[in-house]
């Protein structure tokens, strides 16, 4: 989907970005992780051209992105910011509008696809479509905000920090919902973030940035397991590292036959989530159900932990 | 109604009072006290004053007097603003049609020559009764189509005034009635001075605005030679610009057939548009730069190009600060017109200092009174304008 290729942006004596290469498989979500100054905006607005290259070869869906009129490039990728960028001056219909209206699809395409949007991102039509961005809840424009950057159906998606000025509670439903809706779309996201948390819920795979170089880029699981070097290791943070190691496998990969006491488990459920489970239950083991209720068998305190020791 | 010490006993639940309230029933008391008219036995004889009950029959004067003293009364002891409001029109009608009746009641059959004119009690009565109005429609919270509304039952009642004949025996009103034709052509001047460098200003500031928004670089510059020509005075500028504007006349072929001249409308008609242009200029980029970097990035990475953003977002978005620039300009240039009579611009200004160099005071007001009711009524429109344009965009 996005080929970068010695990518490097110099602002006066600074490489900001120092030649990069990356390939982002079509369909993932990608999320590229950095503290400030890391140069990882930098590396995102270089896609769609928000700030152009110093050096290096960007390819999307095999275009040259530097060879397209950069308006007409960015009316083809999806944009969605932290404070969401809404025009305040427009209604939520027509901001989640702007691109298709842009791209002259007819007035019914148009207000079908907004519908259409705003169903998906459980905002009530009828209470919001005519509503200003001033008028909602922070959680409702940062939905409103991502529905606009889908709105033309891009096959890329490029967000920056798009969870950034929500509540923890609010962050947490935000991206679950993002990932679902990722799912059954099949867009490919380009993410950036500050926050290794979200990273690793996320991201099919991780970029890690620091200086203006890409440290490590690799599955989430391949990070926390063998962190590239201690910049890597110091931005998980070694406490965190066996629980966040758990969030990436699920109950039903640590069934164990038995039988134990108790309310069961969802197999669906991440192996971060049975641990607590058990722990607050002062339980050793908790039966584990699937899908349709079916018991699968147990799982154990020291079946999971065993599971959060760094892999050989 | 509620006096002032029955309202103090209920205690601390009452509210105390009314500061604006009790400098409304003072000035209202000095109406009172004041000359209602000024009498003269020609229109630049020296003034006696005549107090309300020496100025209109009895009964008039009895009438007109319980009208200022409800209103006085009101202004200290009564809070509610409707009442206020009722109050402080009804003073300023008593007061006009009472100025009215003064004019017919003195004006002595044998003399044509003799002047009646409103006195120092009732201008200090007009401006007691006004501002215990506007008071009253602040508290209202009187939305920008109200005071439109406001605006448009003020501008009807004073036509029908004038219409009416009320005020014919008034020497604001004979000073006219002397010189219409001339009067109607100055208006229409004065129009033309201010709305014309207006838009003049508005078609080229706004686009200047634009340039100096995008290009950092003449931002500062433009911005300082703009400040620098509005600090010259007017008088100056006027002056500065018969020079040039005379040698162009001389010399530029068909300037002179399209009205250029070293004095007239043309320097006034410049001198108004530089002055235009710093408020255009600067508030422009001022409403530009408001707009949210976020708002700006995203207008970006949707793809709207530089045009599409400008129109579709960042103009829309600075309209209510490039409004409060016409605004500013457009007040500014309805009083520096006045001044434009000095050059042979035309304009209000003429009655002005004609009645300057007469010392003919009312010719003096015929001059003054028609620009600041402009002006007023520019400022009350524009600013429901700013309002509404400013709506939804928090």
């Amino acid at each position: 989907m996005i080929d970068l290729s010695h990518l490097t942006k110099v602002y006066g004596d600074t490489a900001v970005v120092d030649d990069v290469n990356m390939h982002v498989e079509a369909g993932t979500i990608t999320v590229i992780v950095g503290t400030s100054g890391s140069g990882k905006s930098t590396l995102l607005r270089m896609v769609n051209r928000l700030v152009e290259p110093t050096k290096g070869r960007i390819l999307v869906q095999g275009r040259d992105v530097l060879k397209m009129p950069a308006y007409e490039l960015r009316r083809s990728i999806g944009y969605a910011i932290q404070s969401h960028g809404l025009f305040p001056h427009w209604t939520v219909a027509r901001n989640i509008a702007t691109v298709p209206m842009l791209l002259g699809w007819d007035r019914k395409k148009v207000a079908a696809r907004v519908e259409e949007l705003m169903e998906l991102f459980q905002l009530d039509h009828a209470q919001f479509a005519g509503r200003y961005p001033h008028e909602l809840s922070g959680g409702q424009q940062q939905r409103v905000g991502v529905a606009r950057a889908m709105a033309a159906k891009p096959a890329l998606l490029l967000m920056d920090e798009p969870f950034g000025a929500l509540d923890p509670i609010i962050r947490g439903k935000a991206q679950a919902d993002l990932k679902a809706i990722q799912r059954r779309t099949g867009t490919t996201i380009l993410l950036v973030t500050h926050d290794m948390d979200e990273a690793i819920h996320l991201g099919d795979r991780i970029a890690v940035m620091d200086a203006g170089q890409l440290k490590q880029y690799a599955p989430a699981a391949d990070i926390l397991a063998r962190p590239a070097d201690a910049f890597v290791d110091d931005l998980i943070g070694t406490a965190d590292r066996p629980f966040h190691y758990l969030t990436l496998g699920t109950l039903g990969s640590a069934v164990e036959p038995g039988e134990a006491d108790g309310a069961p488990l969802a197999a669906s459920a991440s192996l971060y989530e049975g641990l607590g489970a058990l722990l607050w239950s002062g339980r050793k083991a908790a039966p584990v159900i699937g899908d349709d209720g079916a018991p699968l068998g147990r799982v154990s305190l020291s079946g999971i932990t065993d599971r959060a020791a760094q892999p050989r | 109604m509620t006096t002032l010490a029955d309202a103090a006993t209920d205690g601390a639940a009452t509210p105390r009072i009314d500061r604006l309230g009790v400098v409304i029933a003072i000035l209202m008391a000095v109406a009172l006290a004041l000359p209602f008219v000024t009498f003269r036995a020609t229109r630049i004889a020296a003034g006696n004053g005549l107090r309300l009950f020496d100025a209109l029959p009895p009964t008039a004067a009895a009438a007109v007097g319980a009208v200022l003293i409800a209103a006085l009364v009101t202004a200290v002891a009564n809070r509610r603003p409707s009442l206020r409001l009722a109050l402080g029109a009804l003073a300023l009608v008593a007061l006009a049609l009472g100025a009215g009746a003064a004019g017919t009641h003195l004006t002595p059959a044998d003399s044509p020559y003799a002047r009646i004119a409103p006195g120092s009690g009732f201008w200090v009565g007009l401006f007691a009764g006004a501002i215990l109005m506007t008071d009253a429609m602040v508290r209202l919270k009187l939305g920008p189509v109200g005071r439109l509304i406001a605006l448009a039952v003020t501008v009807a009642l004073v036509a029908g005034l004038l219409a009416s004949g009320a005020w014919s025996h008034l020497s604001l009103i004979a000073e006219y009635r002397s010189r219409a034709d001339v009067f109607w052509r100055e208006a229409i001047n004065h129009v033309i001075l201010a709305g014309g460098s207006l838009a003049a200003a508005v078609v080229i500031g706004l686009p200047l605005g634009v340039v100096a928004y995008q290009l950092r670089a003449i931002r500062d510059p433009l911005i300082n030679v703009l400040n620098i020509i509005q600090t010259i005075p007017s008088m100056a500028l006027f002056g500065i610009l018969i020079a040039p504007l005379g040698w162009v006349a001389a010399n530029v072929p068909g300037a002179h057939a399209i009205g250029i001249r070293g004095i007239g409308t043309a320097p006034a008609f410049l001198a108004l548009f530089l002055y235009s242009l710093l408020p255009m200029v600067a508030n422009t980029v001022v409403g530009l730069n408001g707009v949210s970097r976020a708002v700006v990035d995203a207008a970006r990475g949707m793809g709207l190009t530089v045009f599409q953003r400008l129109l579709q977002v960042e103009m829309p978005l600075a309209l209510p600060v490039v409004l409060t620039g016409i605004r500013i300009v457009l007040v500014q240039n309805i009083g520096l017109a006045t001044v434009a009579a000095l050059i042979g611009g035309g304009g209000f200004g003429v009655f002005l200092f004609q009645g300057l160099g007469q010392t003919a005071t009312d010719l003096i007001l015929l001059g003054a009174l028609p620009p600041v009711a402009l002006a007023f009524a520019a400022a009350v429109v524009l600013d429901a304008a700013i309002e509404i344009s400013g709506r939804g965009k928090a």
